[in-house]
């Protein structure tokens, strides 16, 4: 038969010593491997085709609790590296035949993945949520009662007005989140806007009005940062989680 | 009795102390959403051997939606978002999550077809 196994990868670093990913274990508990090639590393485990083949990802991707483990594990393997050396996480599901073919993508993204690698040296992705409670609408335009005849038109009219109050309400809270977000900015080397989280995934009360990654110089005490521009802030909730890998900021392209 | 998430939002308190700033391995669990929005649409893409079109991730986030608890579990905690989707329940009401539901329905069936259209080929950074 032909190979049945591929190489997983998991992040594409530099100097990322082998024994710097011992704690750690791949995907299945393979175990982690680098492969290096013009001064990158690439993290990489055997897979299963079966399992990690077109196929069965595709089938895969549908079940949640293979995701998640999936995720968390891809997530454990790139903290591991990144720990240890700049690092680039890869998408999620990155599969090549072999080593050989872990090489030639090196080679051919070689020039864009040291610049990847170079901005996110000695850097650190922090998150920043911010919510706000449900409806917060402010008091002002006065809601008529509909009464009587021409309530239809009542009707429709206070629909409008609502959708106004709600409209401006929306401006309120959007302007608190770009507010926020770039009072953080200063502090950042980079930031970028991610889409709010549903909260049915999440299950956080309110509405998510800022959903945001930055990219943070390594050692700034940045949970602080967000704690004492949140609190300028009254009408947001925010919190700060990290320090992440920087995947919102290891892209090949300038960002 | 019904009250979505009352409380905390889930992903409080991961956040480290002054001083322990290099990235270990995993502080405390990550919320699942972060790692997930983190490795499927962000990270470095680079077209692998084996083609997979992550671009269906807003398909894969309803379908994460609906698996996040079972039903009972889910009915324990609280959770009856599913109540006001249209996808899976006729009871929906006239609200504002049944209309941004409806908007975000509508937008991933478009998207679905752009999809579809585009047969699913290569990959795309977010």
């Amino acid at each position: 038969m032909a190979e049945s196994t591929g190489r997983y990868l998991y992040a594409i670093g530099r100097g990322i010593p082998p024994a710097a990913l011992e704690a750690e274990a791949g995907l299945g508990e393979a175990p982690l491997r680098v492969v290096e090639h013009r001064g990158l590393s690439a993290v990489v485990s055997d897979v299963d085709l079966e399992e990690y083949g077109e196929e069965g990802l595709r089938r895969n991707l549908e079940d949640l609790r293979w995701l998640e483990y999936v995720a968390r594990t891809h997530d454990a393997v790139v903290r591991a590296a990144a720990a240890a050396g700049p690092t680039a996480p890869l998408r999620l599901a990155t599969v090549c035949f072999d080593d050989e073919q872990v090489r030639r993508r090196i080679d051919e993204w070689h020039d864009a993945l040291e610049r990847a690698l170079d901005r996110v040296e000695g850097r650190v992705e922090w998150s920043v949520k911010a919510y706000v409670p449900d409806r917060v609408v402010p008091a002002g335009v006065p809601v008529a009662a509909a009464t009587g005849p021409g309530a239809g038109a009542a009707y429709l009219r206070r629909r409008k007005e609502e959708t106004v109050r709600r409209q401006q309400a929306d401006e309120v809270v959007a302007r608190d989140a770009d507010d926020l977000y770039d009072a953080l900015a200063a502090s950042a080397v980079a930031g970028r806007r991610l889409r709010p989280q549903d909260p049915r995934l999440t299950q956080h009360a309110g509405t998510m009005t800022l959903n945001a990654a930055f990219l943070v110089e390594d050692g700034v005490d940045f949970a602080a940062l967000v704690e004492e521009a949140a609190r300028s802030r009254p009408r947001l909730h925010a919190e700060s989680a990290g320090p992440w890998p920087a995947y919102s900021f290891a892209t090949l392209e300038e960002s | 009795m019904t009250q979505r998430g009352a409380g905390v939002p889930a992903a409080t308190g991961s956040r480290n102390l002054a001083g322990q700033s290099a990235i270990s391995a995993a502080p405390q669990p990550a919320n699942l959403a972060d790692v997930l929005e983190r490795v499927l649409d962000k990270g470095i893409v680079i077209a692998g051997d084996i083609r997979v079109n992550l671009l269906d991730i807003e398909l894969l986030t309803i379908k994460i939606r609906l698996l996040v608890a079972s039903v009972d579990k889910a009915a324990e905690m609280g959770i009856d978002w599913w109540r006001h989707d249209p996808m899976l329940s006729s009871q929906a009401e006239d609200d504002d999550r049944q209309r941004s539901l409806e908007e975000e329905n509508r937008r991933l069936r478009e998207r679905i077809e752009a999809l579809e259209a585009s047969d699913g080929r290569g990959n795309r950074d977010g």
